[in-house]
């Protein structure tokens, strides 16, 4: 049985008429010689949230960060197949990699607010590609607080430091500061794990939010956001996809033993 | 439980009671020693900083404050004026910073962000190991190797380049000797060039690799990340690494008595010989008969230290508020 | 995504510019670097003979050797290491263990940073004016009470860092046998810091190997053979400062030749300090 034929068999319960956004095909990732993805077939689709999940080591925050080609930073991984953004490879190695990265954003595990004031963690990532007016710039920077639900906690201290916030108004800060380089994708890299209760809540609501303009993908450890955030949902076990199909579907009648085990808590 | 085991429990029971008294007078007297230890440490610098004041008086009471402001260093006639020392220890430490901070941020910025891996480690502990190297190398090399060239290729094209300039010709005033205040300055930046690179490089690597993501992540360069992530990041570290290597040339003793030419007057132009409170003390105290000779000599040490105390608490202030900052 | 491709060709030229300067940078340091070792060891290594441990440092315009200077270093330096080091160990340990968190501490700590990076030449004056003025005379002893000072406070440091490093754990498992405190430092805390202050003294020992300024006017330097502590010793530091700045060729290379030895005394008391502390890690 080849590879394309495993993937075929894992997700024979999706509607093949959305428009895939990211099509991710046979992708094999290597750190050094050991091989973490072993081939991987997948689809993001156009304004749905994507969730991966599988138990640690499995290889899902790997493959997050072969879609923006965060390995790059790191000499000795690389990555092999295809991740095709609106068609064109991205691991293309004549790639502009700030390009790439301007069009798929992430947000990471831990809130990373940039040792600068609130409206500045906004503005600069702007400033990188636009010159905008000072009132354009403001207006962009109070949009993306709105989006990320953070405007009226800090519309009044837009010049105190981003470390000044909350965990939970950090991580909003960093979804708002994505969101303003108005990317067509965005990485959710276990973005609540640091985060409490509530704080979580309202990320989540965020997410649902912002799948009406973005296409999303989110890594996350816990199986109830999952359920929550996510219209389809890839299972993946030490480097290889086991099941992919929509959420409801994977959760209330997974196909596949090892994702019944693992969603139902028996191993993972 | 019969006679001779009680005893012989009571008997233990003594002997442990014993060794136990014993250990704890053996603890005391320990914490004592290693506090007295502690305290004495303390008193070495009361004592250094009493020893100075005490020799610098004599001359201190003569001159008044006269002696750190007027330029007249003369043994025989016994009159002691010492900016000619004080402008070349700043001025030499100046120039040596100015040359020295950019480049070593550069190799430091290069370790930590462009190095390949392979290179990262045989790099980073060379450069330490240069740190190591005694002054008194990098004097003899300033002396016979650095200054001749300097007075032979980049001196006179100095001297030539600026000639039509005001300020900068007499700033950069001939003739060329090879030694002189910029060839001091030189040498300085190269012995805290290891200094400076090794703490940023430290300092650096504090940044949480996330953080550094985020930006990248948002189509950062480079530069860009290094910029506005890294340096911001660090700053109070960059700053009291700096700080460090400042109070380290002011204090240099060895590798500028080489070269720095050792003329005790004031002037304009910094490829001409100079001196430095250091180089004073060095080459002049163990021929300094006179009492108020030898009191001015230890005056000039006394503002060396308290010149270099002044810069080293700052750092160490700054660099311990990183601490209190990265919650150590 | 609006894009302004003026800018961004832009922030790729200031990067590719200052990746340059930082390669550049790295360069030409590590290439001043090498030169000086470079030329260290062309000249060094061309005086480099027998004649240079066996013979005394000889008298301008004749042939001779470092013996005397090299005795003196070794002495002045075992000296000043072994006076130091007791003392900064202890220290170090009263900072680290009984007065961990005590105001003495936080003093001690700072004062001994700022010792730590003094000039060394001040120390020299210190030394002068309680050792050499009182008594007299320029003597051995009153040049390695100045490396001693120099010492305390490199050895404090690392005896501090490394028992700060033991896990209290370790200790307190030792105190629930009914372990005293001075039983405890001794037999787990200091085992368990033991190599990482190894290291702390061999960097000392390195770092006042070359020591010259405070030996200038403590030790003062001799022309010839001495044992005798209250007398006036030679140094390699001294000598090298001395016959270096002389007009004399066969000073000058005698000079090199010394400035090389230390480099090799100082690279490999580094190097071993480096292994051994390495060796605590793995």
């Amino acid at each position: 049985m080849n590879d394309l034929s495993v993937a075929k068999s894992v997700m024979n319960a999706v509607p093949v008429s959305l428009p895939e956004k990211i099509s991710i095909r046979d992708l094999k990732f290597y750190y050094g010689s050991n091989l973490a993805l072993k081939g991987i077939t997948l689809p993001l689709y156009a304004n749905h949230v994507t969730a991966f999940i599988g138990p640690s080591g499995c290889g899902k925050s790997t493959l997050l960060r072969v879609l923006n080609r965060m390995y790059d930073l790191y000499p000795g991984q690389r990555a092999e197949g295809q991740v095709l953004l609106d068609g064109a490879n991205v691991l293309d190695p004549g790639l502009d990699l700030n390009l790439l990265r301007a069009r798929v954003g992430m947000v990471f595990q831990k809130p990373t607010p940039f040792p600068m004031t609130i409206y500045e963690n906004i503005a600069f990532g702007v400033r990188l590609y636009e010159s905008l007016s000072k009132s354009d710039m403001d207006q962009r920077v109070q949009s993306s607080l709105e989006r990320a639900a953070l405007w009226p906690e800090v519309k009044d201290k837009l010049q105190a430091n981003g470390l000044s916030l909350s965990g939970g108004q950090q991580q909003r800060l960093c979804i708002a500061r994505t969101v303003a380089i108005k990317p067509e994708v965005i990485l959710f890299d276990e973005p609540c794990s640091a985060l409490d209760p509530i704080s979580t809540a309202k990320i989540e609501e965020l997410i649902e939010e912002l799948k009406t303009d973005y296409t999303i993908a989110i890594v996350t450890h816990n199986m109830q956001q999952a359920s929550r955030v996510s219209d389809y949902t890839a299972f993946m076990y030490l480097g290889e996809l086991v099941e992919f199909g929509e959420t409801t579907a994977t959760f209330t009648a997974p196909r596949q033993s090892r994702t019944q085990d693992y969603i139902t808590g028996r191993f993972g | 439980m019969d006679s001779t085991a009680a005893q012989s429990t009571v008997a233990s029971r003594d002997a442990r009671a014993q060794a136990l008294s014993w250990l704890r007078r053996s603890d005391t007297i320990f914490r004592l020693v290693t506090h007295g230890a502690a305290l004495l440490v303390l008193g070495l610098l009361g004592a250094v900083v009493l020893s100075l004041i005490g020799g610098a008086m004599p001359a201190l009471r003569t001159f008044g404050l006269a002696f750190f402001t007027v330029d007249d260093w003369n043994p025989v006639a016994d009159t002691f004026g010492s900016i000619a020392p004080i402008y070349g220890t700043l001025v030499t430490s100046i120039i040596a910073m100015l040359i020295a901070v950019p480049i070593g941020f550069g190799i430091a910025i290069f370790l930590t962000e462009l190095c390949p891996p392979v290179l990262r480690r045989p790099v980073g502990i060379a450069v330490e190991l240069l740190a190591g190297i005694p002054s008194i190398i990098y004097g003899i090399w300033g002396l016979f190797v650095l200054a001749p060239w300097l007075q032979t290729t980049v001196q006179p094209a100095l001297i030539y380049v600026f000639s039509g300039v005001p300020i900068l010709s007499s700033l950069f005033a001939g003739p060329p000797f090879g030694i002189g205040v910029l060839t001091a300055a030189i040498i300085l930046s190269i012995m805290v060039l290891p200094f400076i690179t090794a703490v940023s490089r430290d300092v650096f690597e504090t940044v949480p690799p996330m953080l550094k993501e985020s930006a990248y992540g948002l189509g950062c360069t480079r530069w860009e990340v290094v910029w506005n992530i890294v340096i911001p990041f660090t700053r109070v570290g960059v700053i009291g690494g700096v700080m460090l290597a400042l109070g380290r040339a002011l204090g240099e003793t060895m590798a500028v008595t080489f070269v720095v030419g050792n003329a005790q007057r004031l002037s304009v132009s910094i490829l001409q010989p100079g001196t430095t409170i250091s180089a004073t003390i060095a080459n002049e105290f163990a021929e300094a008969t006179g009492g108020l000779y030898q009191s001015a000599l230890i005056a000039l040490g006394l503002l060396l230290f308290v010149l270099t105390f002044v810069v080293l608490a700052l750092a160490r202030l700054l660099l311990a508020r990183l601490d209190v900052k990265a919650g150590k | 995504m609006a894009f302004d491709s003026k800018r961004y060709a832009r922030r790729h030229r200031v990067d590719g510019v200052v990746t340059g300067l930082c390669l550049f940078s790295a360069l030409s340091g590590l290439f001043v670097l090498g030169l000086i070792l470079g030329t260290l060891l062309w000249n060094g290594l061309a005086g480099l003979g027998l004649a240079v441990f066996t013979e005394m440092t000889p008298p301008p315009g004749s042939k001779g050797g470092l013996l005397n200077a090299i005795a003196g270093s070794l002495i002045m330096t075992i000296l000043g290491v072994a006076v130091g080091t007791p003392i900064g160990i202890l220290a170090g340990t009263y900072m680290a263990e009984y007065g961990r968190h005590s105001k003495l501490t936080s003093v001690v700590r700072f004062i001994n940073d700022i010792l730590l990076s003094a000039p060394s030449i001040v120390i020299g004056l210190f030394v002068y004016t309680i050792m050499v003025a009182p008594f007299g005379g320029y003597s051995a002893l009153a040049g390695a009470f100045s490396l001693a000072v120099i010492v305390i406070p490199i050895v404090v440091r690392t005896t501090e860092d490394m028992l700060l490093l033991v896990p209290n754990t370790l200790r307190e498992a030792a105190s629930a046998l009914g372990m005293p405190r001075v039983k405890v430092i001794s037999s787990i805390s200091y085992r368990a810091a033991r190599s990482g202050m190894i290291t702390g003294v061999l960097l000392a020992i390195a770092r006042v190997s070359g020591e010259t300024a405070p030996l200038l006017f403590t030790a003062l330097g001799n022309q010839f053979w001495s044992t005798d502590l209250t007398a006036p010793m030679a140094s390699l530091p001294v000598v090298i400062f001395k016959f270096a700045l002389s007009p004399y060729a066969d000073w000058r290379q005698l000079a090199w030749t010394g400035a090389l030895l230390i480099t090799f005394a100082v690279l490999a008391l580094s190097i071993s300090a480096r292994v051994i502390g390495q060796k605590r890690q793995s």
